[in-house]
């Protein structure tokens, strides 16, 4: 009962924001529980539906080699069950379970601890873990949470891991709310990843479908040179030895350290009372204890030097990559780094791009592909994260004409160098901050692309950011931009990537 | 001050209201009723003076305005030795300008505004979409029927596109799924202009007539629809749009035949060898078309068989179950005036393939042979009743489902007896569906992978493939010439 009150007064202080910006407004509401869980909601009145969606504050980034890919790992075992979700009977199914665990634990001894292992001993062992699984089947419920979900109009259905966040999606009718709340804050307390080892295989195949991408190695490769020391430096599926050496203890600490409501925010958008899911929040997100506070990201990048080249050959297309180390998100020459990216490389990005006919409005399209027809595409792109940033040119040369990718290295150092020199037009800068406005007005029209955009950039800045970030990017000056290139774009800060085209993978 | 303590009140009394038992489980909960009528399409249609159709909605909650016109045109209508025209035109009509302007300048112009102008070819439908903030509307609806009736071709656009085109062609073979969908299609639906694929030869023989004569046969109001929402008063929109279609006449199209006899292959394996790690694979054969009454109970059942993600017995078997793949299941796919297919499909590692594949061959036997469960009717019926609200999300979103059910001649009342056709659907004809529409006589399995590791299989399922039927290797083609590859 005291913890009601308790509750109830943190409701006083719940934040009606109103921001505006163009003509239009920006009306989240907030409401932050006394475990430290965030609530936000949107609402839109009309059709009865609701996105729902929980943000959490941990991606790759806060794995360690050893662990690399457990905090996708982990998303998708958070489908495994609960004590009361996917299992018909818990103390069965849990006995069975730890005779599981144990045997794994001395099969991976076996297996990965020693150098020859026992091979005799490790099919006997898992002989014995198979049947024990079969017997297992008789206690679990496949997919209960999606199974409920589905039955009550729950689309949009899925999670997803990033480097930096992991969220949880669903879009109910409005009226099964509550749904979510019961479901979400069962799982977050009581997850128990069953079936942990056969996920395990999924998520291999998972990694799989990437590597059978043309290019995927070398790109991985790349991104990891890129980064030395930041724990961006592997992807987020993780490298298969350690996917294939992970434990559920592993998993469990995971959890336990990171899956804490202080750690998290909801967000709620489209047509319902936010009164009513304060209460709910109350009920179900409220009964949660919360964590320990987690500390931020500590290994910056360090800077580089001097400059990195990579070559590689394979099956995908002959191309470009230049990549330049660029401040993290939110710091001041963000913004004018967005404008540079947006007016060098807009529309330039190929066909799946450009096939619409929309595109082909950024210089490198009209200097390299239009005018002096020497790359099929072009493009640039600015990446601000959390605790790094990345600016990159991408090319790929007309290899009909004898192009190569080193031509075109000469022709965007040339493109900098003018930008260097001579800053944007007036025009193009007017434009950028044009574009800016109007996507932002568009980005409110959406719902769950509103949630996931509202519901990530709290967990590091604030939802608010995504309005300061827009009152920047209105600030930029000619003289900003010349400053941003000449500081960030030097042979000592880059990665130049050339990929040719062979056989191979 | 008063406002707060108001506010704490009014939860309190909600919380109260709530009673606030909390659930433990989800069978505990009890929800309100929730009523949804779909709108009518016939209060948003409108036909405008030269007889182009449209479905309007005034939507002020965003200083928005966007217009799509859903044109009666596409893939399926370009002859054999022109195949690609499609692709041209997609990139063509906006870049390659109009009577009045280069293409670069209306692209610099909708972007300067913060707006997009985009144009897809499908395989009979194309689009030309604009979206600008509202202020900006008379330029852009300008722009917009500028490029729909006047576009210009202009030579030097022309060519690049073709260029780069060309290059293009040499990815074609680069991706594992888009080998496996093209030549499955191809197996299945025969040489017609479902399965034609553009070649060097059939880009550089499309010139800017080409392109003017396809434009000027499709492009007319009476082909189109148009589906229109945002921030703008009905009867001021109506008055600008006909002043800027004035003057556009075009009759009654003619349209190509469609291709109406497609092959039997013969069932069996068909291999296509690429050095990857897994094996990514289709089977099965031609479907149904939507407008087909079965179409309901078909939906259903395949949500049940494969269709229904996790909650589906593919999923479950093969990737739940066994861990052999990420990404699993089955569909139906439908064209407008065509079957569509129907397929299995799953990507897995080599060792694993032929067992992948007699698991999903067992759920299709099982389907046909065995009733469902009432849990399992009850989440599928349950999903599609409880999930339908969705389809009119935004009013653009409504505005374009309306333009098309007429576009392909689906009747006005679609969405209205939605629910009682899902409703309908019982376990019987499930499974009557299923013997009908599911023909293990007729499979083929397409594969694409590393014929050796494949072949031999694994513990659970050793190999070799041609267990599962008659083993069939496909030659990939050379995207150049179009002819395969020795």
């Amino acid at each position: 009962m005291k913890k009601r009150i308790l509750a109830l007064v943190a409701t006083a202080f719940a934040l009606a924001a109103f921001v505006r910006a163009a003509d239009v407004t920006l009306d989240v509401k907030e409401h932050v529980l006394s475990n430290g869980m965030k609530i936000l909601m949107i609402p839109k009145p009309g059709v009865p539906r609701v996105v729902c969606h929980i943000y959490f504050k941990v991606g790759s980034i806060n794995e360690r080699p050893g662990i690399t890919g457990s905090a996708h790992v982990h998303e998708h075992l958070m489908f495994k069950g609960t004590e009361v979700m996917g299992v018909t009977d818990y103390a069965k199914d849990a006995e069975i379970d730890r005779k599981i665990d144990a045997l794994m634990d001395r099969i991976y001894r076996e297996k990965y601890w020693k150098t020859g292992g026992d091979a005799a001993q490790i099919a006997a062992w898992q002989k014995e873990v198979d049947e024990l699984a079969k017997a297992e089947k008789a206690f679990i419920i496949k997919d209960d949470l999606w199974t409920q979900y589905m039955k009550n109009g729950g689309t949009g259905l899925n999670a997803s891991t990033s480097q930096e966040t992991t969220g949880y999606y669903v879009t109910l009718p409005s009226n099964k709310i509550e749904l979510q709340m019961l479901m979400e804050s069962d799982r977050l307390m009581n997850a128990r990843f069953r079936e942990f080892y056969s996920e395990k295989d999924v998520i291999m195949e998972e990694r799989r479908l990437s590597e059978n991408q043309p290019g995927y190695f070398f790109n991985e490769q790349v991104n990891s040179a890129f980064y030395t020391a930041s724990p961006y430096h592997w992807d987020v599926i993780g490298w298969m030895d350690d996917l294939k050496k992970m434990t559920k203890r592993d998993l469990i600490a995971f959890h336990n350290t990171y899956y804490v409501p202080n750690n998290a925010v909801a967000i709620y958008v489209g047509d319902f009372d936010p009164a009513a899911v304060t209460a709910m929040a109350e009920k179900y997100f409220g009964r949660i204890p919360k964590g320990p506070d987690l500390e931020p990201i500590r290994t910056g990048e360090p800077a580089q030097y001097s400059e990195k080249r990579f070559y590689g050959e394979g099956p995908a297309p002959t191309s470009l990559q230049m990549m330049f180390h660029t401040p993290r998100d939110g710091d001041p020459d963000t913004a004018a780094l967005s404008i540079l990216a947006g007016t060098l490389g807009s529309g330039g990005g190929g066909f799946r791009g450009g096939m619409g006919g929309g595109g082909g409005t950024g210089r490198l399209y009209k200097t390299l592909v239009r005018d002096k027809q020497l790359a099929v595409s072009a493009s640039a792109s600015s990446r601000a994260q959390w605790y790094v940033g990345a600016f990159q040119f991408s090319a790929t040369p007309r290899v009909d004409k004898g192009v190569k990718p080193e031509d075109l290295e000469k022709e965007i150092w040339a493109e900098i160098e003018k930008v260097k020199k001579e800053g944007l037009t007036e025009e193009e800068i007017q434009k950028a901050k044009n574009k800016g406005e109007a996507m932002f007005v568009r980005s409110l029209g959406s719902t769950s692309g509103l949630a996931s955009r509202v519901g990530r950039a709290d967990l590091m800045r604030g939802w608010r950011s995504i309005l300061t970030d827009l009152d920047d990017l209105k600030k930029v000056t000619n003289d900003d931009i010349k400053r941003v290139a000449a500081k960030y774009f030097v042979k000592d800060n880059s990665l130049t990537a050339i990929y040719t085209r062979k056989s191979g993978r | 001050m008063k406002k707060t303590i108001i506010a704490i009140l009014a939860l309190t009394v909600l919380c109260a209201g709530l009673g606030l038992a909390q659930a433990k489980h989800p069978s505990e909960l009890k929800y309100q009723a929730l009523k949804y009528d779909p709108p009518d399409p016939k209060a948003f249609r409108t036909v405008y003076a030269p007889g182009l159709r449209g479905y309007v909605q005034e939507d002020k909650s965003l200083p928005l305005f966007n217009i799509t016109a859903i044109i009666n045109c596409g893939d399926l209508y370009i002859p054999k030795d022109k195949t690609g025209l499609g692709r041209v035109l997609g990139d063509q009509l906006i870049k390659g300008g109009t009577a009045a302007k280069e293409g670069s300048v209306i692209e610099d112009r909708i972007d300067f505004l913060g707006g997009t102008l985009n144009f897809m070819v499908g395989e009979r439908t194309s689009t030309l979409s604009l979206s600008v903030l509202a202020k900006d509307l008379d330029e852009g609806l300008a722009t917009f029927f500028d490029v729909l009736r006047n576009p210009a071709f202009r030579e030097e656009p022309l060519k690049l596109a073709k260029a780069r085109f060309v290059e293009q062609l040499r990815q074609a073979n680069d991706q594992p799924n888009g080998v496996l969908s093209r030549e499955y299609e191809k197996l299945l639906y025969g040489d017609n202009a479902v399965t034609w694929q553009p070649t060097k030869a059939t880009y550089e023989s499309i010139t800017a007539a080409d392109l003017k004569a396809f434009h000027a046969k499709y492009f007319s109001p009476k082909n189109m629809i148009l589906a229109v929402s945002g921030d703008f008063a009905k009867a001021g929109l109506k008055a600008k749009i006909e002043k800027l279609a004035a003057g556009w006449k075009g009759g009654a199209v003619a349209f190509p035949t469609l291709p109406k006899a497609f092959p039997s292959p013969e069932p069996g394996v068909y291999f296509i060898q690429k050095a990857i790690n897994q094996g990514y694979i289709s089977l099965g054969h031609l479907g149904l078309e939507d407008t087909n009454p079965d179409y309901f109970a078909v939906q259903v059942m395949n949500f049940i068989l494969g269709g229904g993600s996790f909650t589906s017995r593919i999923t479950t078997k093969v990737r739940s179950d066994e861990g052999l793949s990420y990404n699993q299941g089955s569909r139906f796919t439908y064209r407008w005036g065509l079957p569509g297919t129907f397929s299995g499909y799953v990507q897995t590692k080599s060792s694993t393939v032929g067992y992948a594949i007699s698991l999903i061959l067992a759920e299709f036997d099982r389907i046909r042979k065995e009733p469902v469960s009432d849990s399992e009717m009850e989440t599928a019926i349950n999903y599609y009743l409880e999930s339908f609200a969705d389809n009119f999300q935004s009013s653009q979103t409504t505005m374009m489902n309306f333009a098309n059910l007429e576009m392909t001649g689906k009747p006005t009342d679609y969405y209205k007896t939605y629910l009682s056709k899902i409703r309908a659907v019982t376990k019987a004809r499930v499974q009557e569906v299923a013997n009908k529409y599911i023909q293990p006589g007729k499979i083929d399995m397409m594969i694409v992978g590393d014929w050796e590791p494949c072949n031999k299989g694994g513990d659970k399922w050793p190999g070799p493939l041609d267990k599962l039927g008659k083993v069939h290797k496909v030659a990939l083609i050379d995207p150049m010439t179009g002819q395969e590859i020795k």
